[in-house]
């Protein structure tokens, strides 16, 4: 037992608490319908894994290990479908905790303060959103997100042959989950530059020939559809709509969507690409909700972008951490660089989860940082009104997380009524979707006017 | 120097601690089996579920075996009156897609109950409750006038 033992430990209680609660969330919700059943049915009709890895090959997708894992979790269910789909998910999301706090130093008391507001950051944040209710049937961005934990966290250990071995085949198993993937690339590479040794030259020279390989096949050799719907400062712009507007090729609607990707990591605005709080204004009624993200968005950047600004001139002395802190800070805003670079065709939230989940660590550090410098009773008054003023707000969306997740159940709910007029013609479709519309209907939800009113404008749900 | 840090640190990690607390009581009540007050509603009647807009409780209580044509209680508050059948209740509540699933789930009108309700309807004025309740329209039945 060292010193760091306990508030560690307090840390990962209070993470695995979060991820839990979500996870109880999770496992109220309903399988989604419009975009999870067809994957299900798939899974049922699929020979086997192998079959459903290769049926990616020439699709406009391309997510192999995504669709395969869809696949395993079908046959290992036996029938519980709705329990094999949901404990993945919750699995996911407790590595995600785990590797998160693994990630922070926790060693005295106000790392334990700064820890816990981190917590709070990570799992308030918009772009955490979609990691928790996206699930088609299993979430596709959130095993990205472990993954680049798992990079940061390889780039920062003991170098070893393992570890080299390690980093290749997160990458390889990220690309062939996602195509936001690469951004292991970008951590283990970052890492690399801020001074981590964690992962060889070598590893690293491996893993650019594999991201390289994969580019090449991904943009070249296999379709692209890249345009989707998105949002446009207070309007939300359908793929013709954008085209019209803006041409086929790069226009200023790309540079949009990159600076708004950036902005809604570090200010929750605007939402996938649209200013709703704008939008609200213009409307007059802005809801509590949408001061609550942006004030404690807003304070938070502050506090990191202080601290981002004096990275230069701290020394060991002052912070023994303080490789550790500039790395972390190098990370994070070469995975939001990234991230908002890959999120250049349409802006969504949830495409900037990783970075999102990296502001939540150099979060950690900010206040860390903050609170170790304070010297005089005026500085600390000012930095606890402070501190209160956001940790208040991040912890309301927290609680807005598990609203959210009841107010999906809901709908969810409600998309499975119509289903026995929609089943399946063949035998074992028509019998494999009656089952899971008897489970969807048969789990409890909560109906919207048992929850008082104030809860829509306080919690942030559905913009 | 640790005195000046402690009132902010505490500041940081109090309203954090509260969400975990919430975070918390969901995992324990779990954990024994109990709904979190936060995930507990209440048992809705037939035609609450359909004022309510609750197509999944109207076709899970339909197929436990409710009448979708008798008459039950409504709580205050979710319609101006006590009493209603669920199609009342759902063209009451301006739910054509309710007043849809209840014709899928055997929810059936004579003449009279059809005219009733399609004058309902056009009180209301919602072209697409209008059209849902005349789906009904017995073969035999004319519209007859809804003045009275």
């Amino acid at each position: 037992m060292t010193i760091a033992t306990y508030p560690r430990l307090l840390v990962a209680i209070c993470a695995a608490l979060i991820a839990g609660s979500l996870g109880y969330g999770l496992l109220q919700v309903p399988l989604q319908v419009n975009d999870s059943l067809p994957k299900i049915v798939d899974a049922e009709h699929s020979p086997g894994i192998w079959a459903s890895f290769t049926s990616e090959i020439g699709t406009t997708d391309f997510r192999p290990l995504w669709v395969a894992e869809i696949k395993v979790l079908f046959d290992v269910s036996r029938g519980h479908v709705h329990l094999a789909y949901k404990a993945f998910h919750i699995a996911l999301l407790l590595a995600a905790f785990g590797l998160f706090v693994a990630a922070l130093r926790i060693e005295t008391g106000v790392d334990l303060a700064a820890s816990l507001f981190a917590l709070c950051v990570l799992a308030g944040s918009n772009t955490f959103t979609g990691l928790v209710k996206e699930a088609t049937p299993v979430n596709v961005y959130l095993p990205i997100v472990v993954f680049v934990l798992l990079a940061i966290r390889l780039s920062r250990s003991r170098h070893t042959w393992g570890v080299d071995a390690a980093a290749v085949l997160t990458l390889i198993a990220a690309c062939l989950t996602l195509e936001s993937g690469v951004l292991v690339w970008v951590a283990l590479v970052a890492g690399r530059i801020a001074g981590r040794r964690g992962v060889s030259d070598r590893a690293l020279v491996c893993a650019t020939v594999v991201m390289a390989v994969y580019l090449v096949v991904r943009l070249t050799m296999l379709p692209l559809d890249t345009q989707n719907a998105s949002g446009y400062l207070t309007e939300r712009l359908e793929p013709e709509q954008i085209r019209a507007r803006f041409g086929a090729g790069l226009s200023r609607f790309n540079v949009y969507t990159v600076l708004a990707s950036i902005s809604s990591v570090l200010f929750s605005e605007p939402r996938d690409g649209l200013f709703v709080a704008l939008r609200a204004w213009e409307a007059g009624d802005v809801p509590p909700r949408m001061w609550i993200n942006i004030v404690s968005s807003v304070i938070t950047t502050v506090l990191i972008g202080l601290t981002a600004c004096r990275l230069r001139s701290v020394t060991v002395a002052a912070e023994p951490h303080r490789d550790d802190m500039r790395a972390d800070f190098f990370v994070f805003g070469a995975l939001l660089a990234a991230s908002a670079v890959a999120s250049f065709a349409y802006a969504k939230d949830v495409v900037m989860s990783t970075a999102g989940v990296c502001y939540a660590l150099v979060a950690f550090w900010a206040v860390r940082d903050h609170l170790i410098r304070v010297r005089r009773v005026g500085a600390a008054a000012a930095m606890a009104a402070v501190l209160l003023v956001a940790s208040s707000l991040w912890a309301v969306r927290v609680v807005g997380m598990h609203h959210a997740l009841r107010t999906q159940a809901f709908a969810f709910h409600n998309d499975w009524a119509l289903m026995r007029y929609n089943l399946p013609q063949d035998p074992a479709g028509h019998r494999l979707v009656s089952a899971l519309r008897d489970d969807a209907l048969s789990r409890p939800v909560i109906n919207p006017w048992f929850i008082p009113r104030w809860a829509d404008r306080v919690f942030d749900i559905d913009f | 120097m640790a005195r000046l840090t402690t009132l902010p640190a505490v500041c940081a990690a109090i309203p954090a601690l509260v969400a975990v607390g919430f975070c918390g009581a969901i995992c324990v009540a779990a954990m024994f089996g109990w709904t979190p007050t936060f995930w507990r509603g209440g048992p809705l009647t037939l035609a609450e579920a359909a004022a309510l807009r609750d197509q999944a409780e109207v076709a899970r209580l339909i197929e436990a075996g409710a009448d979708p044509n008798a008459e039950y209680p409504l709580r205050p508050d979710v319609l101006s009156v006590n009493r209603a059948t669920p199609l009342e209740a759902a063209v009451a509540a301006r739910r054509p897609e309710i007043v849809s699933l209840l014709r899928l789930e055997g929810a059936t009108l004579d003449g009279p109950g059809w005219h009733r309700l399609h004058c309902l309807a056009v009180e209301i004025g919602e072209v697409d409750v209008i059209n849902a309740v005349d789906t009904y329209r017995p073969a035999t039945g004319g519209p007859g006038s809804c003045t009275p």
